[in-house]
């Protein structure tokens, strides 16, 4: 049945103390070689990845205090306060979903909850009127206890389910403060769709936050504490631990990690940030109403921490300003239509860039164009004027706006073009994506130019609607092209 | 290799009496009764489905037996979920390797120290005195297992991730990481799987130093016959579910019932 | 609380047994529409272990889809056609448009991520759910479309007032033909379905590769057809659901989606995710208590109830009424 179990064996190769040929040393070199970032932002890359962590975050402080001195106050208020605000919710929902991994999508409602119980106390809608020293504290610890809670509701705590729990907890909350509105101690409690007004500022040791710059001060003290304490969590045992539990909860488990405790940690921690961030939100509006806590910003946070990177400390923090920055720049209200529209042209500019080999990008940037002024020149010439009549929205007296009439179609009257270009539109990008190489080449040019299409004479005129789409758009992107974000680290899966 | 001389009574570490399993209609433990005394090295072999990797997932609470107990040092491990049963002293590493992958490699083994180390988030982020002190020594710890496997883990190794790490080295990896729980009871499954002669022979020899320098008691699951000749004190031979056999690796290897669950009822036995 | 409590007996009272019928009816009704949909997302999540957000969207455009096709044929009241090959056509539009999106979603979204951890696919579906969401909003400017202007079921409609006539009464409460149209139609839909699961090759491959995809591939099914016909089935159902609801209630919007993917949802929990059989009952289940919730504690309470009665099987029977426990393979 065996053969003689005494042949010699060969020795076992004992440690690398000679260098020999295959031998690790210099494979383990090439990951770092191959992981030496390269391309235009290469040595940017690279020197964001030399430096120390605490210098990264210095260097960001720094800069975030100067904002106050060179933006006005209504721009400070939109760009820079409203940005750490992001950052800050993103942070904290990057604890449950990036460290636990856990999808929590009620994360908005700790938001809400946070704001409406701030302003239950600091109002005169009951009268009550705590110091902020208290109420704030209080606020956070009272969320995460309700997060808590939600998160012991889902035993096993198993994703799936607790996304579905938490979503439904949102409308739930949704649906009370807006419409159930119980009367409790003679007055509704959360004031209906109107809220709750007259919401106290934030006081602290008599001195009141009421201008902008201090609440954007105070608030980025907040954002700096709130990163370094994570930054020490994730890099203890119980950051290992979540680390672990991200990688293969059932190992973890096995390797004496209580799973389940470490995401109630996590929960617990992203509903406090989100409560404590609702809270100071509430003292900033100076009122609270359910309309802030919809799914529109639930999926700003979101974008925010997948663009950012889930999982990383600074990811939320580059996701916030991206995206908040550009949410603002396109608001209606803040309109540098002109801007707008290079900016669009602009990416898609940049994508066919991207594109390798350099001639194909080439050959996809002039056949579109082309493609454009040959469709353009065949539908005025054979269908009636009415077809290309509109103008490109916002067009004002600038140029290119002007022009790029002569290129897209804007059709003016024909209600079902809308509907039937943007379903054009959306099978072209799928053919697209089933395609490879020069195919893939070749239809990109309608492709780009129905996107342009769709862009001027959909898209672009509702720009509200067109920033949620965008970010629906956005998490699909990232999710199947670039899953570990800007700046996070591309992860190993086993499959 | 070595057959320990007792010097005193062996005393039982791992207790499993009448466990008893099934999925469904399926039985997969049935009344199984198994001893392990400490600083023993006993092999669990049989054909596969025989129920070895469900007797470990039995004791490491990954699953729950219908019937029967199991005792880790006289204390009942049943009904107990899977991290209290690490802390209690059973350690297991996976038949298909389960590593942290994206961590490197001495996070990997600092990880798993999580339940005998007690420093929690809110003195983490304060950095306490007491949190620095216990970080340095989970380290520590780290690399006192990870240097019992010569210098393959060592020096620029720790911060390397673990999946840059051979098919060799990720089980190495994986010992570690299970040995850093300080277990009183080892279990390996199949730890010798995928590898070369001369790798399957430093594994065997790797887990007679298991036992002889580190104090643990073990308990393999294994295929390969040569790593079980060499390794075993008493080998026990399960087939659906049912031991059919006990004893030293010669009395278990021509047992004819163990013959006949791996080659089929007409086969002869050729030795 | 107590005046919560008494308003709900005063309710119980003041409705009495035909209120008490009527309830019932628009339960059964809506648990039919529930149901459908959330076979559909119980059939994607036993065989990609997937919770398909979108799936709520994909009825939305459905029922669109339907809505349009009336609209072209000249609307409820100067049909081109007759009433029923009308009808048969907005049930095609629905249900095949419908299909091809849910087949376009998997494809395009989901495959993509097979391999990836468990949230990635997730956070997709959100993403997904939110453009199909506001697509739709851009392109309807957000109407909420009522198949009112078209005075559906009003008398003198003599096309389309058939479907509205009460069949018969109970207690002075009327069932109406488009009721009975609906709860039909869905019955006859899912028992097609249960036929097809356990009576064809197609249903054995199917429940083959939800029990394990990589054996079921390693056996020659094409587990990749199989996912994509899962897709269109749940698809094909769900506008078939969308259709039905614009007739049975005369609206569509935009968002009308997302709150019947999350009952629906709640529905295939609380049957039993992964259980065909569940995804029925449970759908029923919903629906009965989303209108008994309308009727005795109010309209504002509906969803808060169901909320609660979703945390209250999280918490005690978490597998659902008819699912199993999923046994984890080490």
């Amino acid at each position: 049945m065996s053969d003689d179990p005494h042949t010699p064996l060969p020795e076992p190769s004992d440690a690398a103390d000679e260098t020999r040929i295959g031998v690790d040393s210099w494979v383990a070199e090439a990951e770092g070689r191959q992981a030496r970032k390269r391309g235009f932002f290469g040595p940017a890359a690279r020197g964001w990845d030399a430096s120390p962590d605490p210098v990264k975050l210095f260097l960001f402080i720094a800069f975030a205090a100067t904002l106050p001195f060179w933006l006005s106050e209504g721009d400070l208020f939109v760009y820079g306060l409203f940005t750490l605000l992001y950052a800050t919710l993103g942070l904290g929902l990057n604890v449950v979903v990036g460290f636990a991994g856990l999808l929590d999508l009620g994360y908005v409602a700790y938001f809400g909850i946070g704001a409406y119980g701030y302003a239950l106390v600091s109002s005169p809608h009951y009268g009550i009127h705590w110091p902020s020293l208290a109420s704030l504290p209080a606020v956070a610890v009272f969320t995460g206890l309700i997060g808590l809670g939600l998160g012991l509701t889902s035993r096993r705590l198993i994703g799936d389910y607790f996304a579905i729990v938490t979503l439904f907890f949102l409308q739930a909350f949704l649906v009370f403060t807006n419409t159930a509105n119980p009367v409790i101690h003679g007055t509704g409690l959360t004031g209906g769709s109107s809220g709750i007004g007259n919401v106290d500022p934030l006081k602290f040791f008599g001195y009141a936050l009421t201008t902008t710059k201090q609440q954007y001060y105070f608030f980025l003290i907040v954002l700096s504490l709130a990163t370094a304490g994570l930054y020490f969590a994730n890099r203890s045992r119980t950051g290992r631990a979540w680390r672990a539990l991200r990688e293969d909860p059932l190992a973890a488990e096995v390797m004496s990690i209580p799973v389940n405790r470490l995401k109630r940690l996590a929960i617990l921690m992203g509903a406090a940030l989100a409560g404590l961030c609702g809270a100071i939100f509430a003292a900033i509006q100076l009122a609270v109403t359910s309309s802030n806590f919809t799914l529109n910003v639930l999926i700003v946070m979101f974008a925010v921490v997948i663009l950012g990177g889930m999982g990383s400390i600074a990811g939320p923090i580059l996701g916030a300003i991206v995206i908040n920055v550009s949410l603002q720049f396109l608001q209606p209200q803040n309109d540098h239509p002109d801007i707008k529209r290079w900016l669009f042209y602009g990416a898609i500019a940049l994508f066919i860039a991207l594109m390798k080999p350099w001639y194909r990008a080439v050959v996809v940037l002039v056949g579109t164009i082309a493609f454009g002024f040959a469709v353009h020149a065949i539908v005025s010439a054979t269908t009636a004027a009415s077809w290309t009549a509109g103008n490109a929205a916002d067009a004002g007296s600038a140029s290119m706006g002007k022009h790029i009439a002569g290129w897209v179609i804007i059709p003016v009257g024909h209600g079902n073009f809308d509907t039937i270009a943007y379903i054009v539109l959306v099978a072209a990008v799928c053919v697209v994506r089933s395609v490879s190489g020069w195919w893939r080449a070749l239809a990109l040019i309608p492709t780009l130019y129905m996107t342009a299409v769709v862009w001027e004479s959909v898209l672009a005129p509702s720009p509200a609607v067109t920033a949620e789409i965008l970010f629906g758009v956005l998490l699909i992107v990232i999710m199947t092209v670039r899953p570990q974000g800007l700046i996070g680290t591309a992860r190993v899966e086993i499959v | 290799m070595a057959t320990p001389e007792p010097t005193q009574e062996p005393k039982p570490l791992l207790e499993l009496a009448g466990l008893s399993m099934s999925f469904g209609g399926l039985v997969v433990i049935d009344n199984l009764d198994l001893v392990v005394n400490e600083r023993e090295i006993v092999s669990v072999i049989g054909p596969n489905g025989a129920g070895k990797t469900t007797l470990f997932n039995l004791i490491t609470g990954i699953y729950s037996p219908d019937s029967g107990e199991i005792r880790l040092d006289g204390e009942s491990l049943v009904g107990l979920p899977p991290h209290k049963i690490a802390r209690r002293g059973a350690a297991r590493t996976f038949q298909t390797l389960r590593l942290f992958l994206n961590m490197t490699v001495i996070e990997n083994v600092m990880a798993s120290q999580y339940g005998q180390t007690k420093v929690g988030v809110a003195r983490a982020i304060l950095r306490t005195p007491a949190m620095r002190r216990e970080e340095r020594e989970i380290r520590a710890r780290a690399e006192e297992k990870l240097s019992f496997f010569g210098e393959r883990l060592m020096g620029y190794r720790w911060d390397q991730p673990a999946y840059s790490l051979s098919y060799a080295n990720r089980r190495r990896l994986e010992i570690a990481r299970a040995m850093a729980t300080e277990p009183r009871i080892l279990l390996l499954d199949e730890p010798a799987a995928g590898m070369n002669p001369t790798e399957t022979h430093e594994i065997t020899e790797l887990i007679g130093k298991l036992r002889d320098d580190a104090g643990h008691t073990i308990l393999v699951i294994e295929h390969d016959m040569h790593v079980v000749e060499g390794i075993s004190d008493r080998v026990v031979a399960l087939d659906h579910g049912v031991k059919i056999a006990e004893g030293s690796f010669e009395a278990v290897a021509t047992n004819p019932r163990v013959v006949e669950a791996y080659l089929g009822a007409s086969a002869s036995v050729t030795k | 609380m107590h005046a919560l409590l008494f308003s709900v007996i005063d309710n119980i009272r003041a409705l009495g047994w035909g209120g008490a019928f009527a309830l019932l009816r628009n339960g059964l009704v809506l648990g039919s529409l529930y149901a459908l949909i959330a076979l559909g997302y119980t059939m994607v999540y036993g065989i990609l272990k997937l919770l398909n957000f979108a799936h709520g969207d994909v009825y939305m455009v459905g029922a669109f889809l339907g809505f349009g096709v009336l609209t072209q044929l000249g609307g409820p009241t100067a049909l081109a056609i007759g009433i029923v090959p009308a009808i048969a056509l907005m049930f095609a539009a629905g249900m095949a448009g419908s299909g091809v999106l849910g087949v376009a979603i998997e494809r395009f979204a989901y495959r993509p991520l097979r391999n990836a951890p468990r949230i990635a696919p997730l956070i997709t579906a959100i993403g997904v759910s939110f453009f199909l969401e506001n697509s739709v909003q851009l392109l309807t400017n957000g109407y909420q479309y009522t198949y009112d202007p078209f005075d559906l079921g009003k008398k003198g409609n003599a096309e389309f007032g058939p479907l509205y006539h009460t069949v018969f009464s109970v207690a002075g409460n009327g069932v109406s033909v488009v009721q009975i149209f609906v709860v039909a139609t869905a019955l006859f839909l899912m028992v097609a379905l249960v036929l097809l699961v356990s009576r064809t090759t197609f249903g054995k491959a199917l429940r083959a590769t939800a029990f394990d995809r990589e054996a079921a591939s390693m056996m020659g099914i094409d587990t990749d057809r199989v996912i994509a016909m899962t897709f269109f089935i749940a698809s094909v159902l769900a506008g078939a659901a969308g259709v039905m609801f614009g007739l049975y209630l005369g609206v569509t919007y935009y968002f009308m989606g997302f709150l019947a993917g999350l009952k629906a949802f709640t529905a295939a929990v609380i049957g039993g995710i992964g259980s065909i059989p569940g995804a029925m009952v449970g759908g029923l289940l919903i629906g009965l208590v989303e209108s008994f919730s309308i009727g005795y504690v109010g309209g504002q309470w509906a969803d808060i109830v169901i909320f609660g009665i979703l945390i209250l099987f999280m918490l005690f029977r978490p597998t659902g009424l008819l699912g199993s426990r999923a046994i984890q393979k080490v």
